[in-house]
């Protein structure tokens, strides 16, 4: 194979917990995302964008939904004939087999795939993470500087640093200590979770890593440590633009909001920097007569008759005459019948709310048995997907509905389904 | 699902002009819809009824026709074998040069380098969502030579009419445009033949100088051909003039007819553009409108379609309108009954009117 300057290598095997029913089925780099994406959408396209053409998918979590989603690559102009895209799982082999333990274990298990290119250098990233990078610059600052490794940070406001893995550097930018949210911290500048690796000083790091039983085998905790240990030079290479983490249901609620409230900072329209995604083949979207839709954006096939305020609705999903749809989040396939009101919902793949069903904070005499604190803050209400929920429901904010189980007897949850989705 | 056919999709009608919308593309790549050509309907129907070789022939303007199939990946056509193809005018060599823009030798060459029992030969004016399947299987069963494809649709007629009249189910008769029309049946364009028939009838054709080939080439031969007719009672829209095009345009926003089109299990498939989501800020007044990814509706819209990338203005009123890609329409700027190409501008305070019989075109890349 014809040797690279730079491939990469996306980390899509998490579950993303804390996302609750939302991925209860698929990975969370799954997980659709505002109004035509998925989240892995942003990391591939910056990656195609960027001119990297040999991108390993690491997958473990769940991976049915995002290996369909992924295919071939094609949507994201990776079907080449030399490198392209890999979806990379665990696998067996004659020394046995294991899950990845770790995101260094998980690239320590592609040794062979990451050798067979032959790279100068490997750029890692979460398949997790909302937004536009150019990761020419980032590999321009880390051959200049010749370093190790580069590690992507952003400013954080000093308040919240302790809740990130933070970056300590020295006047030219250099690493000197990571520390893994901090009580203290010395630092603002967290890092991103955007690596770029010299793949041989890599390679030791992996194989050393891997040889040691106490550790973790995680990049942050463990690898970076370790070469900061051995004396190499780690440079923080600092990102300004927009970035989100959507771990949370308030980040991925928010991080949607973004897109309505703050539409120039991530910028979808950018000519230049296209956010691929997979096509779903459906038409225009439609808005008939009586509707209303402020403040929001659609995508196609998408049919609204009733109202639509400040909200995401994603392709195919249906908002029905009457219906009033304020601060919410519809996924692919959902359907919000009549008279419903509908405040900051998340509404999975697929699931029907029935007539006139009341959802939000401020609902009066709405249920209180679904709310989940655990998961949900701030008033928002999730739905799972493939749910279909019963007429006259009224439920309270931060409710989460799972699917029923078998047998479960549920006036509430009519039905669920186990979809696979596309 | 069809593995025994393959299909030839006529880009061009000589009969059908769609007035500006026509004059620099084949009448296939004419924007539908809100992000489709014409082309898209006939193309998916065939993907999705398993014919998976498909011949397009080209006259002349088909530079837009040709960015828009590529490699034809957007349709699952990018096989190894079969596949698009796209049969543009011929040149046998450089000292003989065709006289004719369509020489039948190109389609005749790529019938001959097929391996397929049957062709579906198809005009690229029908917007439909076609199962070819059950045409097939009829055409095999009946053991016809030909079978024609026709519905009823007396009132959306528009010129050209090819009118046909059966008896037995056998055609015995075929008018263009009648004046005081024998029959309703009226052809959609599309016929089936094995390829070997549509070879033969191809060579008799060149060795006798012919250059026109369209699906009436084939229907005329009724006299020495069983010619049988196929019913199609689904929705079909046929494009043949602005004003049918116009209409078929704004039937789309009728109920119904959207779900009939698009939302079967056979979707119909076109390029892939990547746009962001469409985004409706404050103070937009949108209804009974199609709207595709990309735009940004600031003013008003009813009983419009607008295609992907295209943005209205404040207290813009546009009804009635069909407004192409990327077409920027400014503050204050009323339409009605007009159709806008892509790439245009209609400035501050511009206001034009057309009537439903006879839109307002404006051509590609204008600033009004």
């Amino acid at each position: 194979m014809p040797k690279q300057q730079m491939i990469a290598m996306i980390l899509a095997g998490g579950q993303g917990s804390r996302l609750g029913v939302l991925t209860e089925y698929i990975a969370k780099p799954a997980v659709p995302y505002g109004s035509k994406y998925r989240i892995i959408d942003f990391a591939l396209s910056n990656c195609t964008n960027s001119g990297i053409e040999t991108v390993g998918v690491l997958t473990q979590y769940s991976p049915l939904e995002l290996n369909s989603y992924i295919g071939n690559g094609y949507s994201w102009d990776l079907d080449r004939n030399i490198g392209g895209l890999s979806i990379l799982p665990p696998y067996q082999s004659l020394e046995g087999s294991d899950w990845y333990k770790g995101t260094a274990n998980a690239i320590y298990q592609n040794i062979t795939f990451i050798d067979n290119h032959n790279p100068d250098y490997v750029l890692v990233l979460s398949g997790d993470h909302i937004y536009k990078q150019d990761y020419r610059e980032m590999l321009r600052a880390h051959i200049d500087a010749e370093a190790a490794a580069t590690i992507a940070v952003r400013e954080v406001p000093w308040e919240e640093a302790s809740r990130f893995g933070i970056m300590n550097t020295d006047e030219e930018g250099n690493i000197i200590e990571f520390e893994e949210k901090p009580a203290n911290p010395k630092s603002n500048l967290a890092s991103m979770g955007v690596y770029i690796f010299s793949w041989k000083i890599l390679r030791e790091h992996l194989i050393a890593d891997e040889n040691n039983p106490d550790s973790r085998n995680d990049f942050g905790q463990n690898i970076i440590p370790a070469m900061l240990g051995d004396g190499h030079k780690l440079l923080a290479f600092t990102f300004d633009g927009y970035w989100k983490d959507v771990g949370t249901i308030f980040s991925l609620w928010e991080s949607n909001m973004d897109l309505l409230d703050r539409p120039q900072e991530i910028n979808l329209k950018d000519a230049m920097w296209r956010i691929y995604c997979r096509n779903t083949l459906q038409p225009s979207h439609y808005v008939g007569e009586n509707a209303s839709v402020t403040d929001s954006i659609l995508t196609d096939g998408v049919e609204v008759y009733g109202s639509v305020k400040h909200s995401v609705i994603s392709s195919g999903a249906v908002v029905e005459e009457g219906a009033e749809v304020t601060d919410s989040i519809l996924m692919p396939g959902a359907v919000v019948k009549k008279g419903c009101k509908i405040d900051k919902c998340i509404i999975g793949i697929d699931t029907i709310i029935g007539e006139n069903v009341e959802v939000g904070i401020a609902v009066k005499d709405g249920r209180e048995d679904f709310v989940n604190e655990k998961f949900c803050s701030d008033g928002i209400t999730v739905f799972g997907s493939g749910l279909v929920i019963a007429d006259n429901v009224k439920l309270k904010g931060n409710s989460m509905l799972f699917p029923k189980d078998e047998g479960q007897v549920c006036d509430v949850i009519l039905e669920s389904t186990v979809l696979g989705i596309i | 699902m069809l593995i025994d056919s393959m299909g030839i999709i006529l880009a061009d009608n000589g009969r059908v002009k769609l007035g500006e919308l026509s004059d620099e593309r084949a009448l296939a790549a004419t924007p539908f819809g809100g992000r489709y050509r014409i082309i898209d309907f006939m193309l998916s129907s065939m993907v999705n009824s398993g014919i998976k070789h498909v011949g397009i022939l080209a006259e002349t303007k088909y530079s837009s026709l040709m960015d828009h199939l590529g490699t034809g990946s957007h349709w699952d056509l990018d096989r190894l074998q079969q596949g698009l193809r796209i049969i543009p005018p011929y040149m046998q060599s450089d000292f003989f040069r065709s006289p004719n823009p369509q020489d039948l030798n190109g389609l005749y060459d790529f019938l001959k380098h097929s391996v397929h029992l049957h062709v579906v030969v198809a005009e690229s004016n029908l917007v439909s969502n076609i199962n070819f399947a059950k045409f097939v299987k009829e055409h095999e069963d009946s053991g016809a030579d030909v079978t024609v494809m026709y519905n009823h649709d007396a009132d959306s007629l528009g010129s050209p009419n090819v009118s046909l009249t059966f008896e037995d189910n056998k055609l015995v008769d075929l008018r263009i445009d009648p004046l005081n029309p024998t029959s309703d049946c009226s052809s959609l364009g599309c016929v089936v033949l094995t390829r070997t028939l549509l070879m033969d009838l191809l060579a008799q054709a060149i060795s006798r100088g012919e250059s026109l080939f369209n699906t009436e080439f084939i229907l005329e031969k009724y006299k020495e051909l069983t010619i049988r007719g196929f019913e199609n009672n689904d929705l079909t829209l046929r494009i043949n003039s602005l004003a049918t095009y116009f209409s078929a345009s704004m039937r789309l926003l009728e109920k119904g007819v959207l779900q009939k089109l698009y939302k079967s299990e056979n979707r119909i498939f076109t390029k892939v553009k990547n746009e962001a989501p469409a985004r409706y800020p404050k103070g937009n007044h949108v209804a009974n409108s199609l709207i595709s990814d990309g735009c940004n509706v600031v003013g008003q819209v009813e009983n419009s379609v607008i295609f992907r990338g295209v943005s209205i203005g404040k207290h813009s009123k546009i009804s009635n309108c069909i407004i192409m890609q990327d077409t920027v329409i400014r503050d204050g700027a009323e339409l009605k009954n007009v159709i806008i190409d892509k790439d245009s501008v209609i400035r501050s305070g511009v206001r034009l009117q057309g009537s439903p019989d006879y839109p307002v075109v404006i051509r590609k890349g204008v600033i009004v």
